[in-house]
């Protein structure tokens, strides 16, 4: 599943999108590198949903390209973003509070023992969902406990350590902190730090800068459906990127 | 933790059991009707009630299926009596009984896709759906009969296998009632699709994200409900040898009434086929308890509402608990 060219995993080259007369997007460059999370920050009515959308395939751009490891791409539809490994964790995550953690970890991709009946390999579930939990230093006994018993932060866990399990290469988390406790955040952000030793990339979108600066590698900042800055890490404090951010002007930085 | 242990012990007991209410509460019905009176706890009794059971019972484990999709059927009733005619009709016809009973149940599966397919596809709250198809084929019934009951008069001997008296009270519809709870529970439980009809009631859209076709569960399971109805149904026929136009009116509501003492939640995505086994068996042995201690058999439906609103009271919390 992960690529092994120098390829970016994503390009994405002059993409605009207009909603009836709002210009939502305006000849937008995005590069995500191989094993790289990039911060997509900006204020509310930036892009950056709009940008991710056409990337996980919901909407098409009215105009621009798009390649995936180097492979130019046209979808219509989120399915095949997902076919290509693409991932996006929503903030009203895609779990069912009523079931437990092991039949929603498999939900749609059951671990069957009888084809011919459909039976559920119910031990496997079990173990192979508490495992690849495990594997990103999330720590939950109990596989038949109900998913609505979890703290946020466990199950933000779940949702990502199931999207990296089914074999997801680049993971979309749409405001993955947002919600949750300071504690929580920081168990969350150091998933994701766990994610990218797998060699997942990963963009992050966020309003909380400090969250996303303890593990972005790049930022790249959308004002008004424009990219004003690509800028890594060792070029601004998060103090730089903020003020970027309130005045919508690049020039501030160090850079 | 130190107050509210006892609370939450009780709630995490019914999230993990959601028959455990219903088995309380039979379980002091039993120990009730044992005490005042001594015909109660009789093999003939038991057997009689667990027939009287039987009846609702298949008809509530379908409806259940369908409202852990989250979904329910108010046609149940109406499909039950519609059964009994079309089973009637067709074997006075001359199909041989075995074949007419299938062919029933067939006409009976389609009668529930057309529910699941006018749902889904038109997005109309099932409430109203099967509203609708309650009075269409009781009107129906009404029309074909005048309003007459229609006696069988083909071979009755096939007619023993869906209803006839084994030894006692009890009757094959007991028997039947019992493998459909194994099997439906069997299916719930522990099979893929069965993991879909909860996730399906549990989150819709969490459902399909996932790659669910949440559309062919819903319509599914409103196939299986109409379905159960009419096996009850039949079974209904082999006990009377007759359809009445009238038949299972009211049903639908005891069916769900069973379906929820048995801790099925009317919102969906949670719930128990044992369960409602359990709420089934209840009702019937409240109906008839009441007779063997002397209380006027009309309080059923009083006592019936009580259990009911309690059981509600535990469902929702329960639920909220998880939402």
């Amino acid at each position: 599943m992960i690529n092994t060219s120098n390829e970016p995993v994503v390009k994405m080259i002059g993409i605009c999108k207009k909603f009836g007369a709002i210009q939502a997007l305006k000849e937008v460059d995005f590069i995500l590198n191989k094993n790289e999370i990039v911060g997509l920050v900006g204020d509310n009515g930036a892009g950056k949903s709009t940008l991710i959308k056409i990337l996980a395939g919901i909407y098409p751009p009215d105009k621009g390209d798009m390649y995936i490891d180097g492979k130019k791409v046209n979808w219509r539809m989120p399915l095949q973003a997902r076919a290509e490994g693409i991932e996006t964790v929503y903030q009203d995550l895609a779990l069912i509070n009523l079931m437990s953690i092991s039949r929603v970890f498999f939900l749609g991709k059951e671990l069957i023992k009888n084809h011919y009946f459909r039976i559920l390999d119910k031990k496997k579930m079990d173990l192979e969902s508490i495992k690849s939990l495990h594997m990103l230093g999330i720590e939950l006994p109990n596989p038949s406990e109900i998913v609505g018993n979890l703290s946020g932060g466990q199950k933000q866990s779940v949702a990502l350590a199931r999207s990296i399990y089914f074999g997801a290469k680049l993971l979309i988390l749409d405001e993955p902190t947002a919600s949750l406790s300071i504690k929580e955040s920081q168990k969350v952000l150091n998933i994701i730090k766990e994610i990218k030793k797998k060699g997942v990339s990963v963009i992050f979108i966020t309003h909380n800068i400090y969250h996303v600066y303890s593990v972005a590698d790049r930022f790249t900042i959308l004002e008004r459906g424009e990219k004003i800055i690509d800028i890594e890490k060792k070029y601004a404090t998060p103090e730089d990127i903020m003020k970027i951010i309130s005045t919508g002007k690049a020039e501030s930085s160090n850079n | 933790m130190y107050k509210k242990s006892l609370y939450s012990l009780v709630l995490r007991i019914f999230i993990k059991k959601p028959e455990f209410g219903a088995f309380t509460g039979l379980f002091f019905t039993i120990v009730f009707f044992s005490l005042s009176s001594n015909k109660f706890f009789t093999i003939n009794s038991i057997t009689a009630m667990f027939t009287l059971a039987a009846e609702l019972g298949i008809v509530a484990l379908g409806m259940s299926f369908l409202m852990i999709s989250g979904e329910f059927d108010l046609s149940v009733g109406s499909v039950f009596a519609l059964s009994t005619l079309i089973f009637v009709k067709l074997a006075n016809f001359g199909i041989l009984p075995p074949m007419a009973f299938l062919l029933t149940l067939v006409i009976c599966t389609f009668v529930g896709v057309l529910n699941g397919i006018i749902t889904v596809k038109f997005h109309i709250p099932s409430f109203i759906t099967t509203l609708g198809t309650l009075m269409l084929w009781r009107g129906v019934l009404l029309y074909i009969t005048g309003g007459f009951t229609v006696s069988y008069q083909a071979d009755k001997d096939f007619l023993f296998l869906l209803g006839g008296r084994i030894f006692a009270g009890l009757r094959m519809t007991g028997v039947w009632f019992l493998l459909l709870t194994f099997v439906l529970s069997f299916v719930l439980i522990k099979t893929q699709y069965g993991n879909w009809v909860f996730a399906v009631g549990g989150n819709l859209n969490a459902a399909r994200a996932s790659g669910v076709n949440v559309e062919k569960v819903k319509i599914m399971n409103f196939a299986l409900c109409s379905l159960f109805a009419s096996i009850s149904g039949t079974c209904n026929l082999a006990r009377y040898v007759m359809s009445q136009p009238m038949l299972g009116t009211g049903m639908e509501l005891e069916g769900i009434a069973a379906s929820v003492i048995g801790g099925n939640l009317l919102t969906g995505g949670f719930g128990s086929i044992f369960g409602t086994f359990l709420g089934a068996l209840l009702m019937g042995i409240i109906r008839t308890g009441l007779i063997s201690i002397g209380v006027a058999p009309y309080l059923y439906k009083a006592f019936t509402g009580i259990i009911l609103i309690v059981a509600v009271i535990i469902n929702t919390t329960v639920g909220k608990r998880t939402k």
